[in-house]
């Protein structure tokens, strides 16, 4: 029983890490039908300035709360502008032509911000500083890091505010419409290119939130750290129910227990096999996700 | 031998292509070893980039797992040669074959997906089998397998880098004789069709899933061919060969040279392999320059480097004459009514779309169903060709049941559709269009194709012969060429009604053939319609336009809220008073709906 309650809380921290991530892939696939390679790679590179901040300027000057929240912060607003240049000069460009190529520009980018990574910072890993106390909890014979609830609550809050977003705002239905149908949305009004730029945004500074709270919580981080996570969020919104926002956050959270579960009673050798195993069936059986698609065919 | 694929990209003549195989035999003459070691990594990826191609380029099937079929053919070769005691050769076929199956594999249970789903199913696909391989003790764990001979040929044992590069280099003619026959197939034309437009490829009888199916084993093959290569070339198999970037690079050949086209693939793989090597005196920087150059070349070429061009159609001088027997409906010898439709309903969530809706068609009538719009018109039109499953009913084509039969199969039992909004393969030519309207009506399987049987050149003759025909019939003759999207409005309509005609039907539905259609598009429609009887094909006509219905018609049906409320005679119908009500209206809006009917919904 405790290792099951340690494993459920590994799961849903990692989890949230997903969940956050998967958001962006499914806003991004909602609307331009586009699964953003590179969008793992921007948690990455959110990662890696959020490091840049805690290490060099942040931290010595202000109290541990407020550097990590400035660290954060500023991180999602820069990863988020980054996310919002690569959709304006490698996708949008694309957007009316086949969807492969702007796959392949995709891949591109992915691996530009790889290897731009790896020549500002080096190959190796880069150790983020420990800034949260080590105090766990006992429940039920597992420990609960005060971390690892940070972490969920934090994800939670982030996502219950976008949703409130795109459902309670002019903008946020800007996207859905947009969504549903490019040319209607456009001939109504909406500027379509600059809702496709937001979402970006959005998505980015989800994945830049994510990619900062790894690194606290894992300790290390580098320059490989975003691809694979990127495919298992992407697998998370699919398994949720693709372009549907409460699906991937259920995705990201199923995802990381079956991870979690699949590393503690067998071996984290196979976990990404039990990962896209789980895909694959779910996509056998159930084609539409947990909770439904929320994507227009277009014929 | 026949290097057509360059002949037929246009540019390169067959002067050319014996060029460039001359100058790929005499390279690794000049070359050092590395030069030498860097255009075999081209060939290696050539050949990996037809065998994507098959699947991306021609089916349109996004594969992201490929590197699944290199690493199976790689391992296969590798246990097969150093604990089975095989040559390098005897693994040959048995690498391709397993590659082979592996597509079933992965392809079976995912195609109904979505392109976007399979493209992450595949990606899933391929990270299980590297885990598979890195996890197992069997394969060597992330050692891999060592030791695997190389190559022994009539004695002697190819080592050097010059050797290999040979070998590659008649793999890939190999590759090339193949593919190039699977391309301008009946095949080739159906995965072409698929990649235009599934539901429009179903509908004209081409049967999707298994078609699919074949692209991926087809495309698999070569995977495998190459993955034996690679095996004996190094010596050595290990997981870290085939990792996603793997397929990633596979898949930028195919995309970066351009989608289903031979000699852009090949520019695609020299590109791919060859670009990080000229970067190699920047160093640290050549990763990050490749793939900033890979977003460059997308957004200035999106369509790739050499793209695949439509096939140049010769257009006969004179139009060719078939037999009567290669074009007429054919005979069934079935007494009763053609078509027979029972109480048939259809409902979408609570809506009931058709309810009880029945009537017969007998051989060589035409009968037209009118009503207003959203009356279950189109609705009756799926139900009877396979695209919506109805609640109940019967429909019977020659005593033959259709119920239940996809919509490729409803083809194949005689029934041929055109639809109201027009679905054509848009960037095919028009006689492809129609020739993939023959698909049901033609014989020669995957294996033909490969072995080019004599059987299968005649078969394909008469096919463009007979395509050309249905294009002269519908009044498209000089057209066959060109392609079907940049058509105007009136001759797509035209080739619609080809493409279906092609399959021979016994039964031709038409939905709203004349919608958008000016007068003299609709004489000549009417006309068309004529011709069309007098091949023994039965018709059911969708129409708004009166006119039109009255004049052509020798029965019409009126459907009203998804019911059947008149049926008869097209004078008897026009005089019925719920008809009237329904539908024609009364005084000015009688003469309004008569004279200028509105277009489609």
């Amino acid at each position: 029983m405790s290792l099951f309650l340690q494993l459920l809380f590994n799961g849903l921290t990692v989890g949230s890490f997903y969940a956050l991530t998967a958001l962006g892939y499914t806003m991004i696939y909602g609307i331009i039908r586009l699964i953003n390679f590179a969008h793992g790679d921007l948690l990455m590179v959110g990662a890696f300035i959020g490091w840049t901040l805690l290490t060099t300027v942040a931290i010595q000057h202000i109290p541990i709360a407020a550097a990590i929240a400035v660290a954060l912060l500023l991180s999602m607003a820069a990863t988020g502008i980054l996310g919002l240049v690569v959709d304006r000069f490698a996708y949008e460009p694309l957007l009316r032509g086949s969807r492969l190529s702007i796959l392949i520009t995709a891949l591109g980018v992915s691996l530009a911000l790889e290897n731009g990574v790896q020549l500002g910072y080096g190959a190796g890993f880069k150790a983020y500083p420990h800034l949260l106390p080590s105090v766990y909890l006992p429940v039920g014979g597992a420990s609960l890091g005060v971390t690892q609830i940070g972490i969920f609550a934090l994800s939670l809050a982030l996502m219950l505010g976008l949703y409130l977003f795109v459902h309670r705002t002019a903008i946020g239905t800007a996207m859905r419409a947009l969504a549903l149908d490019q040319d209607a949305a456009r001939l109504m009004g909406i500027d379509v290119e600059g809702v496709i730029r937001l979402t970006f945004f959005i998505g980015s500074a989800l994945a830049a939130a994510a990619g900062v709270m790894m690194g606290l919580y894992y300790s290390e981080i580098s320059f490989t750290m975003g691809f694979l996570l990127g495919i298992r969020a992407f697998t998370a919104a699919v398994i949720g129910g693709i372009g549907n926002i409460p699906g991937a956050m259920v995705g990201g959270m199923v995802i990381g227990l079956l991870e979690a579960f699949t590393a503690g009673y067998f071996s984290s050798r196979w976990s990404d096999v039990a990962v896209f195993g789980a895909l694959i069936l779910m996509l056998m059986f159930r084609p539409r996700g947990i909770f439904g698609e929320r994507v227009v065919e277009r014929m | 031998m026949r290097l057509g694929a360059f002949a037929k990209a246009g540019i390169l003549g067959r002067g050319g292509v014996a060029l460039l195989l001359i100058a790929a035999l005499v390279f690794p003459l000049l070359a050092d070893n590395y030069e030498i070691s860097v255009g075999t990594g081209i060939l290696t990826y050539a050949v990996l980039g037809l065998g994507l191609n098959i699947v991306v380029g021609y089916a349109g099937l996004l594969d992201l797992g490929y590197a699944a079929f290199f690493a199976i053919g790689a391992y296969a070769a590798g246990l097969l040669t150093t604990k089975a005691g095989f040559t390098y050769w005897e693994t040959v076929p048995a690498s391709m074959l397993l590659a082979g199956l592996s597509g079933i594999v992965v392809g079976y249970p995912t195609l109904r997906l979505r392109s976007d789903y399979l493209a992450i199913v595949t990606l899933g696909f391929g990270e299980i089998i590297r885990i598979t391989a890195t996890n197992l003790d069997y394969t060597g764990g992330p050692d891999g397998i060592w030791g695997i001979p190389h190559p022994v040929f009539f004695g002697y044992r190819l080592s050097t880098q010059r050797d290999f590069f040979y070998l590659v280099l008649g793999l890939l003619v190999l590759t090339l004789y193949f593919v190039r026959r699977l391309a301008v197939s009946r095949l080739g034309r159906a995965w072409l069709g698929l990649r235009e437009d599934e539901d429009a490829a179903e509908a004209v009888g081409v049967p999707a899933l298994r078609v699919k199916l074949l692209a991926y084993i087809m495309g698999a093959l070569w995977a495998g061919l190459a993955g034996g290569f690679f095996a004996t070339r190094l010596g050595v198999v290990n997981p870290q060969s085939f990792t996603y970037l793997q397929s990633v690079l596979i898949l930028i050949v195919v995309v970066l040279g351009g989608m289903g086209s031979i000699p852009g693939v090949i520019l695609g793989a020299a590109v791919v392999v060859g670009l990080p090597e000229v970067l190699r005196s920047i160093q640290g920087w050549r990763m990050l320059a490749f793939s900033l150059g890979l977003v460059v070349l997308m957004l200035a070429r999106p369509q790739g480097l050499w793209p695949m061009r439509g096939r140049k159609v010769a257009v006969p001088r004179e139009s060719p004459r078939p037999a009567r027997s290669e074009i007429a409906a054919p005979e069934t010898g079935y007494e009763g009514p053609l078509l027979e439709v029972e109480g048939l309903r259809c409902s979408f969530g609570g809506l009931v779309a058709v309810d009880d809706v029945g009537f017969a068609v007998r051989r060589g009538e035409l009968l037209s169903i009118i009503g207003p719009n959203g009356a279950g018109k189109t609705t009756v039109f799926n139900a009877i060709t396979g695209v919506v499953a109805p609640e109940r009913g019967a429909v019977r084509l020659a005593g033959v049941p259709l119920i239940g039969r996809a919509p490729h199969a409803v083809v194949e039992a005689g029934l041929a559709r055109t639809f109201q909004g027009i679905r054509l393969f848009r960037s095919l030519t028009a006689l492809d269009n129609v020739l993939i309207g023959m698909h049901p009506r033609l014989a020669v399987g995957v294996v033909g194709t490969l072995l080019h049987a004599p059987h299968v050149k005649r078969e394909e003759a008469a096919a463009a012969a007979t395509g050309h025909f249905w294009l002269d019939f519908v009044g498209l003759a000089g057209k066959a060429g060109h392609i079907a999207g940049e058509l105007p409005y009136g001759d797509q309509r035209r080739l619609e009604i080809a493409r279906a005609l092609a399959s021979r039907p016994l039964l031709l539905l038409l939905d709203e053939p004349a919608a958008g259609m000016n007068p003299s598009e609709k004489g000549a429609l009417m006309r068309l319609v004529a011709r069309i009887r007098e091949l023994g094909t039965t018709i059911i006509l969708i129409e708004h336009d009166m006119n039109l219905v009255m004049r052509v018609s020798d029965r019409v049906i009126v459907l009203d809220r998804g019911r059947c409320i008149a049926s008869g005679p097209p004078d008897a119908v026009q005089a019925d008073e719920r008809v009237i009500d329904a539908y024609l209206g009364r005084d000015e809006a009688e003469a309004e709906a008569v004279e200028a009917p509105l277009g489609p919904a």
